[in-house]
């Protein structure tokens, strides 16, 4: 017992065995290099809370954030086994459920272009698996868009009583999308086989467009996440506006190529990496390789605001949460 | 920030001058965070003190500076909304003040609500997993706690049947074990001694201790006053916003009693008619020698003069006396017929003593509570709730059982056979 406290004393990055707040640390530092005595007593973790705005020191900032992530590893894999384990334990169907979405949309798509409802134009693939495609795709971005909000309402009451790394929450997100994800991506072996679609070697790159996918509609959804958690008005809106957004995403339909059409696959964040990742995974070649690198080069400086708009609006929300 | 006070060696925690407003309406609370965000997104702090207060905004926590050391069990204790559970909220970590510095200088654990984090269909097993990941143990520490964590939790029987299945005790027992077998260097408790059966209740106690003599700082907020002395040493008690009080257990639940009281006495008061014909006027709370006095020892004479103005005679007026504690209720009552007592009241009124000889009563606030009827049940002129306010500040109870304890000191004697 004694020496577990005395190794307790150490500040130990890697093993804090107790939630430790770390939200200022900057003065930390300062009152270790500043303390007189600290010869004669062992520096311990210092943590300070005060009105100052952490943003103001943003190497510390962006530092801490990487040791939460790196401290919340095990709490997120804890967290995301009992999702997964609590989500198909109480079902009949089991993972089944996971596949289901993207058929059934597939199957509605495929029966109104059969019935000439809409036209897709040249797919260069059979239309079953570039809609499949599409749809398993943008059902991964709109997952990772959805996912922070999400992950703030469901763990509100964990959120407002304890303090633990805040960022585990996104890793059992991202980790759910991208779960979610693989399983649907399984529907494209039987795909592949029944509607003989060559397979390129270009799908070897597919992962990197995808993942830019998943991290650029978290970074926009994580954006979202303080005024959508202030103001329901937000998730309304984003689902009032969803089926909208999915049209104008080339993912039923070829992208279009004249202006002002084409102008779509510039403004619509989903657009380019969609496409980018569809190429390489079905047709071997792409023309969208430069919009689909300029948006995932962006997705990585937004991710990184996005971390600290939620690291730093996270305590202000637990105020209206309990207020 | 004051560096020297931080640097001392067993200085756990160090609240500096913190104030915390809080907004009730509820849009403008909306509006008010979107701000705070931005503010602090572009790097403004969001230092405000009494002197910018934003529209509908309160002061939750007003100017609070307290500090433990290492060892030291602190309860905070006061009236619903004094501001005690976001002292807390502040301390853990989970919102920020907004003027003032808390500096905390080793471990948090928290037990704000046991088993927060429970998945009702997984295993009593899987989830200590969770609960401790949540409270930042790794997997490979729990391992080694986990036989620990079950003995203490008294659930060997039922680990590995689903959380559901569970008696709401027998989650709060689990969640209780889990958090009481992490080791942290500063432990924060919010309400949640009163859980569970009393033998479990007794042996978080003792655990409690055992901590406290390991070197452990707990802070522990409680309306259950009465359980208070088990574990806790110091108070800071809190009164709208406001420490009102930072030192010793006794006068701070006895500083919490009275205030307890003083918020009964304003609605009381409200309700208070005119015009009547007889009511009881001033009330003291004096001593044997018939000076007013309001501390008193276990044993001492207590005296209540009591006033009663009248503008008709009343005749054959009947008095009744509770003498009551703001925690316990009425402790006793008396009345002028149960001693044969016969009198009238002439206009103006007249003065009434009544005597408690060698008072029993232990450590507490206590007032009166007092009723002027005339002879019949119907005849009811005046009630005055919360008189005569007083207490009893010694000498010391002891609540682990080396001396006495309660409210009332009963004489007795032991016999010890054979």
């Amino acid at each position: 017992m004694e020496a577990e406290f005395e190794k307790s004393k150490t500040p130990e990055q890697g093993e804090r065995p107790i939630a430790v707040a770390r939200r200022a640390p900057e003065v930390s530092a300062e009152v270790n290099s500043g303390g007189t005595d600290s010869f004669s007593h062992p520096p311990r973790d210092v943590i300070i809370y005060s009105a100052q705005s952490s943003i103001r020191n943003p190497v510390q900032l962006i530092r801490d954030i990487c040791t939460d992530f790196w401290l919340g590893r095990e709490l997120a894999w804890r967290l995301f086994l009992r999702n997964i384990r609590g989500l198909y334990r109480q079902t009949l169907l089991g993972l089944f459920w996971a596949f289901l979405p993207p058929i059934a949309n597939t199957a509605i798509w495929i029966f109104l272009r059969q019935a000439n409802v809409f036209s897709m134009g040249d797919t260069q693939v059979d239309g079953t698996v570039y809609i499949l495609t599409g749809m398993i795709l943008w059902q991964a971005f709109i997952d990772a868009f959805q996912m922070p909000l999400a992950m703030l309402n469901k763990n509100r009451n964990m959120i407002s009583k304890l303090n633990f790394p805040r960022e585990a929450l996104l890793l059992v997100g991202i980790g759910e999308v991208v779960f979610d994800l693989l399983i649907r991506l399984l529907l494209l072996i039987p795909a592949f086989l029944i509607f003989q679609v060559p397979v390129h070697s270009s799908i070897l790159f597919a992962p990197i467009a995808i993942l830019g996918l998943v991290l650029l509609g978290a970074a926009l959804g994580l954006l979202l996440m303080p005024i959508g958690s202030l103001y329901q008005d937000v998730g309304r809106f984003i689902s009032m506006v969803l089926p909208f957004w999915m049209i104008i995403t080339p993912i039923i339909y070829v992208p279009l190529t004249s202006f002002p059409g084409s102008l779509l696959n510039w403004v619509n964040p989903a657009s380019p990496l969609l496409l980018l990742a569809r190429d390489w995974l079905l047709l071997g070649t792409t023309s969208h390789f430069t919009t689909g690198l300029i948006f995932g080069a962006a997705a990585i400086p937004m991710l990184l605001i996005a971390l600290v708009v939620y690291r730093i609006s996270i305590p202000v929300l637990i105020e209206r949460m309990t207020a | 920030m004051n560096l020297s006070r931080s640097s001392s060696s067993d200085l756990i925690l160090d609240v500096d001058q913190v104030w915390k407003a809080y907004c009730r309406n509820l849009k403008r609370a909306m509006w008010y965070g979107l701000k705070d965000v931005g503010r602090e997104i572009i790097g403004g702090g969001r230092d405000r003190n009494h002197h910018n207060l934003r529209s509908g905004e309160f002061f939750a926590v007003r100017d609070a500076s307290f500090q433990i050391r290492r060892g030291e069990c602190l309860a905070m204790i006061g009236p619903n909304g004094a501001g005690k559970s976001t002292m807390l909220k502040m301390i853990n970590g989970l919102i920020k003040p907004d003027s003032g510095s808390i500096q905390i200088s080793g471990k948090i654990g928290a037990l704000i609500e046991l088993g927060t984090g429970f998945n009702p269909i997984l295993s009593g097993r899987e989830n200590i997993y969770i609960n401790a990941a949540v409270l930042g143990m790794p997997k490979r520490e729990v391992d080694g706690l986990m036989e620990k964590i079950v003995e203490f939790a008294e659930l060997g029987h039922v680990i590995n049947d689903p959380i559901k299945t569970y008696s709401s005790g027998m989650r709060v027992r689990l969640g209780f074990s889990i958090a009481a077998n992490l080791r942290p260097e500063l432990l924060l408790m919010d309400e949640v001694l009163a859980v569970g059966d009393v033998g479990f209740r007794m042996k978080c106690f003792t655990h409690l201790n055992e901590l406290v003599k390991q070197g452990v700082s707990i802070v522990l907020v409680t309306h259950a006053v009465g359980m208070l002395q088990r574990v806790a040493t110091r108070s800071v008690v809190f009164g709208e916003g406001k420490i009102v009080h930072d030192g010793d257990l006794e006068t701070g639940c006895t500083i919490y009693e009275e205030m307890l009281g003083a918020s009964d006495r304003v609605r009381a008061k409200q309700k208070e008619e005119s015009g009547r014909d007889g009511e009881i006027g001033s009330v003291e709370v004096c001593n044997e020698a018939m000076e007013p006095q309001a501390e008193f020892e276990t044993g001492e004479t207590v005296r209540l003069r009591i006033q009663i103005n009248a503008r008709a005679k009343i005749k054959d007026a009947r008095l009744i006396v509770a003498l009551c504690s703001p925690v316990h209720g009425v402790l006793n009552s008396v009345s002028t017929p149960y001693q044969g007592i016969q009198f009238d009241v002439d206009p103006p009124g007249r003065v009434i003593t009544l005597e408690f000889p060698k008072i029993p009563f232990l450590i507490g606030a206590y007032h009166f509570n007092i009723s002027l009827f005339g002879p019949e049940k119907v005849d009811f002129y005046h009630r005055s709730s919360l008189r005569g306010v007083f207490r009893i500040v010694g000498p010391p109870t002891d609540a682990d059982g080396y001396g006495i304890n309660g409210i009332t000191k009963l004489q007795h004697s032991w016999k010890i056979d054979g």
